[in-house]
């Protein structure tokens, strides 16, 4: 009989769902949904316009079944539901009931059963369940679920405040975080949701020996398999600036032109590892060395999650070889500091400017300036006197576009100094933010005498060199981020 | 309110003889044909990629070879600057300048494997080494130089307009915040080069603000208009050939705001100048006279019977000797006319700009 009842749903077109709903729920963001508006459609029969239709038709549904769907609040778990309905929602939902299937199975169940999980090719239902169950574990987990569950509650109260729009930049960072936290939530319920949803069906299918429909629902429960994985992966990158473009900054440390060669291959790496990633790459500063490699370098690299990724890469990298530049060929260790800013965006900076705590000067004038000087080199320092922070640009073509550009490097090291700042009377330490010294060494390339790149962080290592000089960073990266989101089962 | 279109309707009524005046110029000026710059031609000549490669080499290896030579003689530029340059040349030249660069992947080469210019591979060839050999300054060779916001043509017979007066218009920006009546007035900008202060300043001024451009040289007159036109400002800049005040005769106490970068370097030190300015740049100018004075003097009076009272002046100089005495000058011989007249340093620190307004 259900199985009529799942027909009659998926039967039900975009549009009639649209209609439906359409005094309900404004629609929003459909492309970033399109996973959980899926969702939503096969629960579309069960909205309020429609729950008297199935009740009447379908009588004698489990009531857990009816149950699991939360009828009573109208909540959508899968959803996509307005701001304003989230806001109103949003407290009911975090304290509605754990779902489950029609025999009381739930996620957390599935998981402390610990199926064993076998090869995907393997028509399992039990197996594929419980990788499922796991990786659900896992993103709630990098999500740091509990953590992000009071921090909604807390963002909705702050939401519910009558005089919140008095300020109308605050309110705007809050309202944009809840969405963006509350759209996390409801796709990690979304997830337990069609996972039950699968696994009742397969019950239901044997039940009524309908092996059509048991396949059906295998094949789905596979293919959710498959693209949680990729959730898996993007759970990593749940921080706040995650999605934030960013700049990172090159030091060579001490140690002549080997150790500024070291630094400009180390920059090349990253301009590498970003075109491979099909970010944008500007170089905003470079300080070339005299004979070779660069004193010190800032590039830009925009593009969603650059600085989700590029953050694994904050602290003193090593390196190990026979120096080109040293006569007697002797094998030299040379170390470059990297530092990774995310770039927050207008309406995001945590430090207001002001123009008269900047010193602003041509950074190589040369002579009596103005007529008697034409040089293309317009480059400028800016320093910001209450702190002693500067910015330099060079690689503008113009004074003004340098200055421009300048100023945004400093802003995000004002920002970032101020992050730093309130994590630190937070006590929140966190590896993005760590000092960017180089006795915070994060990983070695030896080239002479074996070949290796080891990150001590992770022990994550490779003997192939050349590639990981060519930009092939991201399973350091990876690892990096997985290790030290995985490792603390507190915040579940 | 009503003071307002009263303003505006006395403004237009001046504007138009300045306009009709200007017809006759723009032919003579379009007469010039001033040069497209680089990256503004059309991509029609091919190479291949080994060749642009071999080119680059050669290029780079000639940068190179320059090291801090020039800077040691005349403060020119080092090689460090030549290779930004190089990058830069590469930019205008090349349609898709990825295919020198390490991660070019393919995608610029086109199905007989060749790569697009703006020009012959010759004449990149030509340039380049003109650049280092006759010290031809970057900005000719691809005929703009970047200056603000803006790209502006440039050639040779007009001065290439320098970051410091970039200053001006972020000075002017500043009073016309403070003042509606000086936003929609109307502006000069005598000895305009390639237009590049009328052209900033019409932007930033209010809707029935206007600029008018002068500049004794044909071609500056000639570049200055194609500037306007890229920028579609023809309705906001009038470009006129003429001697500082000349033009404007008939419109003494109508203006609201003067700017100007005069020649200014004193004669005797013409002959010392970095290979690219004193070699390249149009003499008339850059210099000043025997201290080069003469024209900002000159501009000093000017802006005493031009401005309307409340009107502001700012004009650039060679620096704190200059710019003392043209203070001491305005507060002394021109005693009542100015008010609030100041100096202002670039950002090397240099007293660089004198300004202020009329009483």
């Amino acid at each position: 009989m259900l199985s009529l009842l799942v027909k009659r749903s998926s039967f039900l077109s975009r549009d009639s769902f649209f209609k439906s709903c359409r005094n309900l729920y404004i629609i929003s963001s459909l492309a970033q949904q399109s996973h959980s508006f899926s969702t939503s459609i096969r629960n579309c029969s069960l909205l309020t316009s429609d729950l008297s239709f199935l009740s009447k038709n379908y009588e004698g549904l489990s009531p857990n079944f009816l149950q699991r769907f939360d009828i009573s609040s109208g909540f959508l778990w899968g959803g996509v539901i307005s701001s304003s309905c989230r806001r109103l929602l949003s407290s009911q939902s975090q304290a509605a009931a754990v779902p489950s299937t029609s025999d009381g199975l739930t996620v957390e169940d599935i998981v402390a059963n610990n199926w064993p999980i076998l090869d995907e090719n393997e028509s399992d239902w039990k197996s594929h369940a419980s990788a499922i169950a796991q990786s659900i574990h896992l993103i709630k987990k990098r999500l740091k679920w509990k953590r992000l569950l009071v921090k909604l509650e807390i963002l909705s109260a702050q939401l519910d405040k009558a005089d919140l729009w008095d300020d109308p930049v605050l309110a705007g960072q809050i309202s944009r975080e809840h969405g963006l936290l509350m759209g996390k939530m409801t796709d990690v319920k979304g997830f337990e949701q069609e996972l039950l949803e699968h696994i009742d069906m397969i019950k239901l299918s044997r039940e009524e020996n309908d092996a059509e429909l048991e396949s059906e629902a295998l094949k789905a429960l596979l293919q959710m398999r498959r693209t949680i994985k990729e959730k898996e992966l993007e759970a990593l990158l749940a921080g706040e600036h995650d999605s934030c473009s960013c700049y990172i900054e090159v030091q060579a440390g001490a140690g002549g032109t080997e150790s500024l060669d070291w630094a400009s291959m180390v920059m090349q790496m990253y301009k590498k590892w970003a075109q491979r990633r099909g970010y944008g790459v500007t170089v905003v500063d470079e300080m070339p060395g005299e004979i070779a490699g660069i004193k010190r370098a800032t590039i830009r690299v925009d593009g969603e999650y650059a600085f989700g990724y590029a953050k694994a890469e904050d602290g003193a990298h090593r390196l190990v070889r026979l120096s080109p530049f040293d006569s007697a060929n002797r094998r030299h260790t040379s170390f470059a500091a990297v530092a990774v800013i995310p770039i927050l965006g207008e309406g995001f900076s945590r430090v207001q400017i002001k123009e008269s705590d900047l010193r602003i000067e041509r950074f190589r004038s040369g002579g009596a300036g103005g007529q008697s000087v034409n040089t293309t080199d317009s480059a400028v320092r800016i320093t910001h006197i209450p702190t002693g922070i500067t910015a330099t640009c060079q690689n503008e073509r113009s004074q003004h576009q340098n200055k421009a550009s300048a100023m945004a490097v400093l802003q995000s090291r004002l920002d970032k100094l101020e992050m730093a700042r309130q994590a630190e009377i937070n006590a929140q330490h966190t590896q993005s933010l760590s000092e960017n010294s180089f006795g915070n060494q994060i990983r070695s390339y030896v080239l002479h005498p074996y070949r290796m790149v080891k990150d001590h962080r992770t022990n994550h290592e490779v003997s192939n060199a050349d590639s990981v000089l060519d930009g092939d960073l991201d399973d350091f990266i990876l690892s990096y981020l997985s290790a030290s989101l995985d490792k603390d089962e507190d915040d579940m | 309110m009503k003071l307002t279109s009263f303003t505006r309707a006395c403004l237009s009524s001046l504007f138009q003889p300045v306009l009709h005046l200007n017809r006759r110029t723009l032919n003579c000026a379009s007469s010039l044909n001033p040069q497209i710059p680089l990256f503004l031609r059309p991509a029609t000549y091919k190479s291949t990629i080994s060749d642009l490669r071999k080119w680059h080499i050669w290029a780079k290896n000639l940068a190179s070879s320059v090291g801090s030579s020039f800077l040691e003689i005349d403060n020119g530029p080092d090689s460090i600057l030549l290779h930004r340059e190089l990058n830069w040349f590469i930019e205008d030249a090349v349609e898709k300048p990825s295919a020198l660069s390490n991660s070019g992947n393919g995608i610029e080469v086109d199905d007989a494997g060749l790569v697009s210019l703006r020009a012959r591979l010759e004449e990149l060839y030509l340039l380049w080494k003109q650049r280092i050999e006759l010290r031809r300054p970057f900005q000719y060779l691809v005929g703009c130089e970047h200056w603000r916001d803006l790209v502006l043509s440039v050639q040779e017979g007009v001065l290439i307009p320098r970051p410091e007066t970039e200053l001006i218009v972020d000075l002017v920006s500043d009073v016309i915040k403070e003042n509606e009546e000086l936003r929609d007035g109307l502006w000069a900008d005598l000895g305009t080069g390639s237009g590049a202060l009328a052209i900033a300043i019409a932007r930033i001024l209010g809707t029935s603000g206007r600029v008018v451009a002068i500049d004794l040289s044909p071609i500056a007159v000639g570049v200055t208009s194609y500037n306007v036109q890229r920028y579609h400002l023809q309705g906001k800049v009038t470009v006129q050939q003429g001697s500082w005040f000349e033009p404007l005769r008939g419109y003494e106490g109508k203006f609201a705001g003067l700017v100007s970068n005069p020649p200014y370097i004193p004669t005797e030190n013409i002959t010392g100048l970095q290979a690219e300015v004193g070699k390249h740049e149009p003499r008339l100018a850059l210099d000043g006279g025997a201290d080069g004075l003469n024209d900002l003097l000159h501009l000093c009076n000017g802006a005493a019977s031009i401005l309307r009272p409340g009107g502001f002046f700012i004009f650039e100089t060679n620096g704190e000797r200059q710019s003392m005495f043209l203070l001491d000058y305005m507060e002394t011989r021109l005693k009542g006319y100015f008010r609030n007249v100041k100096i202002t340093s670039d950002f090397a620190g240099i007293k660089r700009f004198v300004g202020g307004y009329r009483t």
